[in-house]
């Protein structure tokens, strides 16, 4: 069922660029440095663009602005979470790991430790935790038009998996680039967009009358546990409706009261650290830094997102708020009829539907479909050039030529395609936002320690690389299983969402024990001075 | 390792130059963390009665939070000006 022409023109319109943007691409695939590194011709600006559209994933596009239209400022640290991560990525990693690095995370590790078990290790955490990543771009193209349009789930999902390794075997980095930096400009683009155009449009150009409407509202989320008491208010206009609900509900807190739905201390804390620490361990966001000339160019790309997404998630939290006014009487029906899907996905898109009719929900539709391909594509280039350098090129085939590297990644790209395709399928159930703060736990955990320490500490050793990686990983798959299971306490530790306190406190620790008992610090004066060499 | 060499021959393996970026790059970073996890810590439920206090008629924990991007902004600025 197809419910609105327009969007699925615009939204196929969008696909088709990409396809001819990966066509167009072909024309330099003419060696592995091209298609893991865009041949490391790519600018700083061209780059950092590129990043904002890797990172930005639907969880950012749909889910921030949803979630705080349902509940208000609790919900405004999703945003400021993943926005945070890039201060860790600019200030230890991005300039001295585009120094050391060739095409993968392993190979900045074995350039100094020259150990073939940290790059097994690091791809098996590279392939576990953009699988966790990619498993739910893919999984919410499907959820989101199944919802919002209509389409069909299996066929939404087979479609965006089937495209996006499509246009990496065809372009490979240099094609993933230049979608990357279009989708980017898109979703940005009409996220500050919309809120622009709402707050003149609705707001008379004041945030304070935003703020004061707020202030009275209660969040369809706080409403909804009123039950009866409120349905009423669900066929009265937007206005009318919060005051109604706030007649009815005189005692129940606003839409700006913290710390009425956020968690404990604990598991704010632990999301919060796997998010700023996660960011510097995503391997689609790291190999993003071999594309640039130099580290400047790396460093410079970084302050470029810093700037862009900044700006993005602010507009993003504003954009909550203004959907919760505009579409409070729709987001307190879907809650009551636990709907919660619709109620979180759908307020950026009905509230672009609201400002410029099916065009500019179909634009905004674009975006969405932009920023789950755009980020999956960053996902998959990443594991497919892992899998064939760090494991086909270092083990099974040495003697590797350029033109057998290319044919494995393509191949592995297509077969990466495939499996997240079927997990896709099987998961359906599962909630997208919440796989993607694991795999964000899963980074900080298992990669960014031992990339961090081996960047910055010279008594580092290889052993304790392992040692973190292995510890990492293993701590946070343990409390993710724990958590699924519904086991509340575990030895003693509080079992919460994300794993990240305790995985980055284990993996870090680990780290610190076996760096004291060896002394293997790899070849440090020659990788300390070409990672922390001068830039220009 | 060629690479490696020429760099170390060039002279770009300077010890002052690493202590420097050492110090520039945890101390700017922990300057934004102390701030990122204070706040993340204040807006949760303990702390919902200091985070409520209005400041020009908005909760301090969302003027807080809201801070945390010009600060970020401001820092990555001063990280760019003060690194050699």
């Amino acid at each position: 069922m197809i419910a609105n022409p327009i969007v699925l023109i615009l939204v196929v319109l969008s696909v088709v660029v990409t396809i001819f943007v990966a066509y167009y691409s072909r024309r330099w695939m003419t060696s592995t440095a091209e298609f893991y590194v865009a041949g490391r011709k790519i600018s700083w600006m061209q780059n950092g663009i590129a990043l904002v559209g890797d990172y930005l994933s639907a969880a950012s596009f749909l889910g921030v602005a949803g979630a705080i239209a349902l509940a208000g400022i609790d919900r405004i640290w999703i945003g400021i979470g993943f926005f945070g991560g890039y201060m860790a990525v600019l200030m230890m990693i991005a300039g001295p790991l585009r120094n050391v690095g060739t095409y993968t995370v392993a190979d900045a590790l074995y350039k100094r430790f020259k150990w073939a078990p940290i790059k097994i290790a690091v791809m098996l955490s590279t392939i576990v935790i953009s699988v966790f990543y990619l498993v739910p771009q893919i999984l919410g193209a499907g959820i989101l038009f199944e919802l919002v349009l209509g389409w069909d789930f299996k066929v939404v999902t087979i479609a965006a998996g089937v495209l996006m390794g499509a246009y990496i075997v065809l372009g490979g980095m240099r094609a993933t680039t230049y979608n990357q930096i279009i989708q980017g400009i898109l979703l940005w683009g009409v996220m500050v967009f919309v809120v622009v155009l709402v707050l003149f449009v609705v707001f008379d150009g004041s945030f304070v009358k935003l703020f004061d409407i707020m202030s009275m509202t209660v969040p369809p989320d706080v409403a909804a546990k009123a039950g009866e008491k409120v349905k009423a208010a669900t066929q009265l206009e937007s206005l009318a409706a919060i005051q109604s609900v706030r007649g009815a509900l005189p005692e129940a807190p606003s839409a700006m009261s913290p710390g009425i739905l956020t968690p404990t201390v604990i598991a704010q804390l632990s999301t919060v650290l796997a998010l700023v620490f996660g960011t510097a361990g995503l391997p689609h966001i790291l190999i993003r830094f071999y594309t640039v000339p130099t580290a400047a160019d790396a460093k410079k790309s970084v302050a470029v997102v810093l700037m862009a997404i900044g700006l993005f998630y602010i507009a993003a939290i504003f954009m909550g708020f203004m959907s919760m006014y505009l579409l409070y009487p729709q987001l307190l029906d879907w809650i009551l009829a636990k709907k919660v899907g619709l109620a979180t996905n759908m307020p950026v898109l009905l509230t672009s539907k609201l400002m410029g009719g099916d065009f500019l929900m179909g634009i905004a539709a674009a975006g969405a479909v932009a920023a789950m391909l755009s980020t999956a594509a960053g996902l998959l280039i990443a594991t497919s050039s892992s899998i064939t350098r760090d494991l086909y090129a270092s083990f099974i085939n040495k003697n590797a030529s350029e033109k057998d590297e290319i044919r494995i990644a393509r191949i592995t790209t297509a077969t990466m395609s495939v499996i997240a395709i079927m997990i896709a399928l099987v998961l359906r159930g599962e909630n997208v936002a919440w796989l993607v703060t694991l795999a964000f736990g899963m980074a900080a955990s298992a990669l960014f320690p031992a990339l961090a320490c081996t960047l910055w500490w010279k008594r580092f050793t290889r052993q304790a690389a392992v040692a973190g990686i292995v510890t990492g990983l293993t701590v946070a798959s343990l409390f993710i299983i724990l958590h699924l299971s519904g086991v509340k306490s575990f030895l003693g530790l509080t079992v919460v969402g994300s794993p990240g306190i305790y995985s980055i406190t284990a993996s870090f620790l680990a780290i610190l024990i076996v760096t004291t008992f060896t002394k293997d610090s790899g070849d440090v004066d020659n990788f300390f001075a070409l990672a922390h060499a001068e830039e220009k | 390792m060629a690479e490696s060499t020429k760099v170390v021959m060039s002279g770009s393996g300077d010890p002052n130059r690493y202590r420097s970026r050492l110090l520039t790059s945890f101390g700017f970073f922990l300057v934004f963390f102390v701030f990122y996890v204070g706040v993340a810590i204040l807006v949760t439920p303990p702390f919902k009665e200091i985070a409520g206090i209005p400041l020009a008629g908005i909760p301090l924990g969302l003027v807080l939070s809201l801070m945390i991007f010009p600060v970020s902004w401001g820092l990555a600025y001063l990280y760019f000006k003060v690194w050699r």
